[in-house]
């Protein structure tokens, strides 16, 4: 239990489901659990006193200076560390992990989303330019590009061979000339 | 006898002998190795000459319609197949090119375990290749563009160990499965509106709605990794180097312009869609080729460099030209398999390295592979009297005599030039200057399985091009007279890219360290779109996700609509009416009077 | 291109196909890595190597010479300021 109880949540809820589901083969129906979980396996009551802290930071199996509770606002968080969101992908590829896929050692606290920040989802690893300069960057380039398709969809690139002609006087009336005076004569040729 | 019937047995006796490797062992306790499945692919490429041949003597075209699917009444779904120009000449030069890549591999992959699986795996993604490229059914395409995909997330994720093959298999799943909701959607629209998945009977009597066609383009984003869905294609190269070679540059990522291609009569009625294809492949060509500029990796160049031609082939379909559009396929095919193999040569030779820094002066020690490596990229750049030229040069003629939207023109012209200065880059790097490998490497390139392909395909990329021109049908009559600037257009651009490699490449040899310039970050970090995407779209995902799967609960019920809700609520009501009781007669008299007003004029009405 | 040839077969050790030493499994040359040392190249690699680029460029001034106009345009563009009055049959200004 010991080394569960190291583990984290995760680890806790399926350990607790399958607590519960052996329980609930056992136990007659009529008798159902108070929780799913045992006491021991849930985070403990969010530390108030000093004592209190540094026996949770003793329990995640970490310093006192580096362990941050979630703050206490009724989601059931309780003393469980609030880790930075880092992702495995900053950790060094060429450390001797105990778990060398998961880049983790044993009995090191996992992080609350663990699972988002394994190596096939989220990276948070610092980039060569910053944050906002990409975004500006890329939003700049394609701005430019949606609004110069725009402009090029109004001035298309062809090349004709001469003035187009229609019959009808330049299609005159077509055009919504008006009908009562005379249209303009057009000639396309010179002499 | 008669053509059709010919060609009907001829081409499904290809696909049989292709289905042996696959039925017959389970069935007669055969065992599969390397060398048969590879022997195999030779036999149908052997085979499948003779139905290519009768169709380019005879002209015959044939669907031919083997059972029907009765799986809805008035609905039919037959498994029928076309034999047109497309399928026919894209069948040898398939099986060409994937005898040649399979022979490749029994050579490059034989440490691997697994090897026979692997064959396999290769194998069933040609037969779902090659399903969709004969199907006349929107039924069987579909079967076959899902079968190139799951087989392309297999043979991605082949190294399972690595997590970077691993994600980069996922990222293909995703970006395909985003394409693959277009082309379900377009689906779903024909079959309700046209009651119909034959292809040749699809054809709207007015103009065709806009939105299945958009479903249909989405459809080939995802597949053919035009821009918004490219990440995956150069993300797929940690796959091994043979599946680089077949699925992510010269067949599957076709796929996606070959289904824009036969339903191209369904397309060409609509404007705007044609348009959206064009500043699509537009936009898609340049994005790649500036990302390939100042890549390191010598896999990612050219995998970057597929993109471009992937989005030169979209721009095609946008000019309504879609035999122009197939030519460039079949021509891409060859010297796109050809750069890979010999960029695996040389990795396998250098001990997996791939950087093109750490190369240099491999002409001299690598003679055979970087002959073909120069062929390769010169016919890439469009070498007059190359492969790449017959098609290349005809799409960037048409593209000049035609009349389209003036940036789509300008950005193809510029990817045009950055093609010839990526691919010079990369010449000059591996294989000229000083050698800078490491001082222990295997290099030998004398192994027939190994050369042999290399070789071979590089004659197919000096002499395919004039070839396969010749031999299918143009499209309309090509633009035949055009001033001498326009016409010697792409040779223009494509030298003035060379200059800027030679300018470019004499920088890097300076010792100088780069300067970071917002333009050069923007091309070596692949345009931003990646490291963008990539962490806000999964971040949201799951952040939403996990609060809806544990907090939503608790948030809404427990706390916002229950206790905490009931609470607010009556605290605002009691500030509202607290406001009231000022202890003034007037105002109590105020709203009594009110109050008796608006009743009596409720009353009375 | 030649002496080109002929400096890198200067270099080459002479390992003709067979006499390479011991032979692998496939049946192949067999050259053995090397430390720090240009490696060994057979006398067909460097052979074949120039023959492939050797037919590539003849493949290509071989057309250049007999179908340059794929290159240069088939036929001359029309040039409309160039027609004359009597190509077009227009009559002179002074007829009627």
């Amino acid at each position: 239990m010991a080394a569960v109880g190291r583990g984290g949540v995760l680890w806790r809820q399926a350990a607790g489901w399958l607590w519960a589901a052996r329980a609930a083969a056992a136990a007659p129906p009529g008798a159902r659990a108070a929780s799913g979980l045992t006491k021991d396996q849930l985070p403990g009551p969010y530390p108030r006193t000093a004592e209190e802290r540094a026996a949770a930071a003793k329990k995640y199996n970490m310093r006192v200076e580096d362990y941050q509770p979630y703050p206490d606002d009724g989601f059931g968080y309780g003393d469980y560390p609030m880790l930075p969101n880092k992702s495995i992908h900053e950790r060094d590829p060429w450390y001797q992990w105990d778990q060398p896929d998961m880049r983790r050692n044993w009995g090191e606290p996992m992080h609350w989303d663990f699972d988002m920040y394994i190596r096939n989802r989220v990276d948070t690893s610092p980039t060569p330019v910053p944050w906002h300069t990409m975004r500006n960057h890329f939003l700049i380039f394609l701005g430019t590009m949606l609004v110069m398709f725009v402009l090029g969809e109004i001035y298309p690139s062809y090349r004709p061979v001469g003035p187009k002609q229609y019959p009808f006087n330049d299609l005159y009336l077509e055009k919504g000339g008006d009908p009562n005076k005379e249209p303009p004569v057009v000639t396309h040729y010179k002499i | 006898m008669e053509t059709p019937l010919l060609l009907n047995t001829l081409t499904t006796l290809t696909l049989l002998t292709l289905l042996t490797p696959i039925i017959l062992p389970p069935l007669l306790n055969l065992k599969n190795s390397p060398m048969s499945i590879t022997k195999t692919i030779k036999t149908a490429f052997l085979i499948s000459l003779i139905p290519t041949t009768i169709f380019i003597h005879s002209g015959a075209e044939s669907i031919a319609t083997h059972w029907e699917w009765q799986f809805i009444p008035n609905f039919k779904i037959p498994i029928s197949l076309k034999m047109d120009m497309y399928s026919m000449m894209f069948f040898p030069i398939a099986l060409f090119v994937t005898w040649s890549i399979l022979e490749f591999a029994t050579w490059y992959m034989a440490s691997e375990p697994f090897i026979t699986k692997f064959f396999t795996y290769l194998l069933t993604f040609l037969i779902a290749m090659l399903t969709l490229t004969i199907a006349n059914n929107m039924f069987l395409l579909f079967v076959g563009w899902e079968g190139v995909g799951i087989m392309s997330f297999l043979l991605i994720g082949w190294w399972q160990g690595r997590a970077e093959a691993n994600t980069a298999a996922l990222q293909a799943m995703i970006y395909n499965r985003i394409g693959d909701i277009g082309l379900i959607l377009s689906m779903a629209w024909l079959a309700s509106s046209l009651n119909t998945w034959e292809i040749q009977q699809i054809t709207h009597p007015n103009q065709t709605p806009t939105l299945p066609l958009l479903g249909l383009i989405l459809a080939a984003t995802g597949k053919s990794a035009q821009f918004g869905l490219h990440p995956w294609l150069p993300a797929a190269m940690e796959g091994p180097t043979p599946v680089s070679a077949l699925l992510h540059s010269s067949t599957m990522v076709v796929a996606g312009i070959f289904l824009l291609i036969r339903t191209h009569p369904f397309l060409s009625s609509n404007k705007t869609a044609l348009t959206t294809c064009l500043c699509l492949g537009a936009l898609s060509t340049l994005f790649a080729a500036t990302c390939a500029l100042t890549q390191n990796d010598i896999k990612k160049i050219i995998a970057f460099s597929t993109s471009s031609q992937l989005g030169l082939m979209m721009v095609t379909i946008g000019l309504d030209l879609p035999q122009l559009a197939f030519l460039h396929i079949s021509t891409h095919a060859f010297f796109k398999a050809m750069l890979f193999l010999c960029s695996g040569l040389i990795i396998h030779s250098l001990n997996g390295e791939q950087d093109i820094r750490k190369m240099g002066c491999l002409q001299k020690t690598l003679p055979m592979t970087t002959s073909c490596l120069t062929i390769g990229n010169l016919a890439l750049m469009g070498t007059p009297f190359l492969a790449g030229f017959y098609s290349k040069d005809l799409i960037i003629e048409n593209l000049n005599t035609s009349y389209i939207n003036t940036w789509a023109l300008s950005l193809t012209l510029l990817a045009t030039s950055f093609t010839a200065t990526y691919s010079l880059r990369m010449t000059l790097l591996v294989q000229t200057g000083h050698t800078r490998t490491p001082s222990n490497h295997p290099i030998n390139e004398n192994t027939p399985p190994a050369i042999l392909p290399i070789m071979r395909l590089a004659l197919g990329s000096i002499m395919a091009g004039l070839l396969i021109s010749s031999l299918i049908l143009p499209p309309k009559t090509p633009p035949m007279t055009m001033p001498t600037i326009t016409k010697t257009a792409a040779i223009i651009v494509t030298t003035l890219g060379i200059i800027l490699a030679l300018e470019l490449s004499s920088l890097s040899y300076s010792l100088t360290p780069p300067k970071h310039n917002p333009l050069m970050n923007f091309s070596s970090s692949l345009g931003y779109f990646n490291p963008l995407t990539h962490r806000i779209s999964p971040s949201i995902l799951l952040h939403t996700g996990q609060k809806i799967a544990s907090h939503l609960i608790d948030m809404a019920w427990y706390k916002k609509m229950g206790p905490e809700g009931l609470a607010n609520l009556h605290l605002t009501m009691t500030k509202i009416s607290t406001t009231l009781h000022t202890g003034l007669i007037k105002s109590y008299l105020g709203s009594f009077a009110l109050t008796i007003l608006t009743t009596i004029l409720l009353i009375q009405k | 291109m030649l002496a080109s040839l002929g400096r890198s077969a200067g270099r080459l050790l002479r390992v003709g196909g067979v006499a390479a030493g011991r032979r692998h499994a496939g049946g192949e040359v067999h050259i053995e890595p090397r430390y720090r040392q240009f490696p060994e190249l057979t006398r067909s690699q460097v052979v074949w190597s120039e023959v492939l680029s050797g037919f590539m460029w003849f493949w290509i001034l071989w057309h250049f010479w007999h179908s340059s106009d794929s290159v240069l345009g088939h036929f001359p563009y029309p040039d409309s300021s160039a027609w004359t009055d009597e190509e077009l049959g227009i009559p002179p200004d002074d007829a009627e």
